[in-house]
């Protein structure tokens, strides 16, 4: 199997804090990292190389220093990397981004050969669209399932178990596919400094501008971009009692927690309800 | 009105000006039970929209014996409804329900499309958006609309959860946007309203994919998105036994129990029940955030509970000062004592509310606010 991995190299939004005082984010010194959800993404596509051989090939759309989040993955034991990489790019939203990745597989499968599938991670910890895979199969006409949690080849075709809000399906699916991988759904394997020693002295990565993939610059980036932040503003404040009380021990905790929501009108009655049944 | 200059248009796109285009649509999830909640609360801010567009809002079902259900979505508020009841639908497949959608937005070329972000919303909706290479824009918590352009500005969370950013698509239509379950309520039903339904057909013959089997998980709890009560705990909370003392708490509310993504990630809950901008949006009356440190992306999830009562160790977490009731000390002690002081209270029946009240009134004035 031919198998494409496309991450995100993304700022640390765990780390991003808020200044109250400045009423700004603090940014600076925040690292970035690759994705969390892509990390089980990487995973299911190793596994599958494991069992059935062939090649994964990780990709990402992105500026240089995302080099470092390929690095990663390869580290992890795929084979090649590919960074499409372009001023052009710049300022896409998921339509632009999807179709510069999509064109991107379109370019590996003229290099190396048709690609079987194509795995994501179900969404990026600092915009959590969940677009990216769906886009990237309507750009391609292919198939394409999310919320995987896992996936086999059987008689030669492409199963996987996923599970919704209130259901868990198992579903054959045509290839070439895309495939979603949920969150958490596998724990990701450790770098190996072997891996990495090989990444560097072969130098697997690939970078593709868009003269190499020769897109039209109406439909990439800023321009192949439909949506437009109009504003950004932050959230107002939820306003709250924010009443904190030291207690001299824990039955003093307990009373004085109870003996405020018994008094607060908005919470009383539902207390009553848990408790009686009833006011 | 010429708005759009196809010569600037990516050729991919096919070139529209944006008054070809009109209603608002609500696609609808449907089974042969009926239509779900999530995509009927969708008809909220439809009808918000249609409103000050001046336009109708219409609903789409999709899917198959479904076609009685058309009424509901009438009842609640849609002007009309085009339903597609198709054998070819009795299972739904991503692409398959996307295409159905993108061939009927192309015939009747709507101004909006609203989708509920269930999960099947979520993996659908982008094909649907991208397919007709239309922009799309997730897990929206409002919708406003400039009048004089007509453009929907679709209003969401976009990074750390601390901004809201106004995104609008002032060259494409249709405009869609996605919003999760219970962030609109359901619009009330009238049993008199009429609409026109009408009755299409799709041209879709095979699906790619095929459903193997689905077992229906039992659910027996209710979703922590439409509890009253929720007792939540953190990373404070230390470990899966804390979590069962959560639970014995809860039960005692007749609430449920929730976690934030830390308590997720370490395995003590599961992600259905997890609380924030990665997990779920919830609106009890009553939240208790136990052992949980208030990070933004945490606290996104709580925006619209009543009353916060946070229990922490660590006088200095944020979660005191995005709380209503903070009391700072051992999470398991505390916890342990208002189990005991609940079962009390609830052996000794009403009365000894106000004595408890009593005791405590003095001190909270001394305490104060702020």
């Amino acid at each position: 199997m031919r198998i494409v991995v496309g991450i995100k190299w993304v700022p640390n939004t765990q780390a991003v804090r808020f200044d109250p005082k400045t009423g700004t984010l603090i940014r600076t010194g925040v690292p970035a990292i690759v994705n969390p959800h892509d990390l089980p993404a990487a995973e299911l596509a190793l596994r599958l190389k494991d069992e059935y051989g062939g090649e994964v090939i990780v990709l990402t759309m992105a500026p240089p220093p995302a080099v470092q989040g390929l690095e990663h993955i390869l580290g992890m034991g795929a084979d090649r990397a590919v960074l499409l990489t372009d001023r052009a790019f710049a300022g896409a939203d998921t339509l632009a981004t999807s179709y510069v990745i999509a064109q991107g597989i379109r370019k590996i499968e003229e290099e190396w050969g048709p690609v079987d599938l194509a795995v994501f991670g179900q969404e990026t910890i600092d915009s959590s669209t969940a677009h990216i895979g769906a886009q990237v199969a309507s750009w391609l006409g292919w198939p394409y399932i999310y919320y995987v949690k896992k996936a086999w080849l059987q008689d030669g075709r492409l199963r996987v178990v996923r599970q919704l809000e209130s259901a868990v399906e198992e579903f054959e699916v045509s290839t070439p596919a895309v495939v979603s991988v949920a969150m958490k759904a596998l724990k990701a394997r450790p770098v190996r400094l072997s891996y990495k020693l090989r990444a560097k002295l072969e130098n697997p990565i690939t970078v593709w501008t868009n003269k190499d993939l020769g897109l039209d610059p109406r439909c990439v980036g800023l321009k192949g971009s439909p949506t437009i932040v109009s504003k950004v503003t932050y959230l107002p404040e939820v306003p709250r009692k924010k009443i904190v009380y030291k207690p001299k021990d824990p039955r003093d905790a307990a009373r004085w927690i109870l003996a405020q929501l018994f008094s607060d009108e908005k919470t009383r009655e539902a207390l009553y309800k848990a408790l009686w049944g009833g006011a | 009105m010429v708005r759009v200059d196809c010569s600037k248009l990516c050729p991919e796109w096919p070139c529209e000006q944006p008054d070809e285009f009109k209603h608002v649509w609500v696609i609808a999830e449907a089974t042969e039970e009926g239509v779900s909640e999530a995509s009927l609360q969708m008809l909220t801010p439809a009808l918000e929209i249609a409103r000050k567009l001046d336009s109708k809002v219409v609903g789409v079902l999709l899917g198959y014996n479904v076609s009685r259900h058309a009424d509901t979505l009438i009842k609640h508020g849609a002007d009309e409804v085009i339903v597609v009841d198709d054998i070819m639908l009795s299972e739904y497949y991503p692409e398959v329900y996307g295409q159905v959608v993108v061939d009927l937005a192309r015939k009747y070329k709507p101004e909006v499309i609203l989708i509920a972000a269930t999960m099947r919303g979520r993996e659908m909706g982008p094909y649907i958006a991208n397919t007709l290479r239309a922009g799309i824009t997730a897990d929206c918590t409002d919708f406003d609309v400039d009048e004089k352009t007509r453009d929907v500005l679709l209003i969401r969370p976009p990074f750390a959860a601390i901004m809201l950013a106004y995104i609008k698509t002032p060259f494409r239509r249709p405009q869609i946007g996605t919003a999760r379950p219970n962030v609109f309520p359901v619009p009330p039903a009238d049993e008199s309203r009429r609409g026109e339904i009408k009755f299409e057909k799709t041209s879709i013959l095979t699906a790619r994919s095929k459903l193997i089997s689905r077992k229906i998980l039992k659910r027996e709890e209710i979703p922590i998105e439409k509890a009253e009560i929720i007792v939540s705990g953190g990373k404070g909370v230390g470990g899966p036994d804390g979590f069962k003392l959560l639970e014995e708490l809860a039960s005692i509310l007749g609430g449920v129990v929730a976690g934030s993504r830390k308590a997720v990630d370490a395995g003590w809950i599961s992600h259905e029940r997890q609380v924030g901008q990665t997990g779920k949006s919830v609106k009890p009356i009553l939240y208790i955030a136990v052992g949980i440190s208030g990070a933004a992306q945490h606290m996104i999830g709580v925006r619209e509970a009543t009353r916060i009562v946070a229990i922490n160790i660590d006088p200095e977490a944020p979660i005191f000062n995005q709380a209503d009731y903070g009391v700072v000390g051992d999470y398991k002690e505390i916890v342990e004592a208002l189990i005991e002081e609940l079962r009390r209270l609830k052996e000794a029946g009403p009365g000894a509310v106000e004595e408890l009240i009593r005791e405590y009134t003095q001190q909270a004035q001394a305490v104060g606010q702020g």
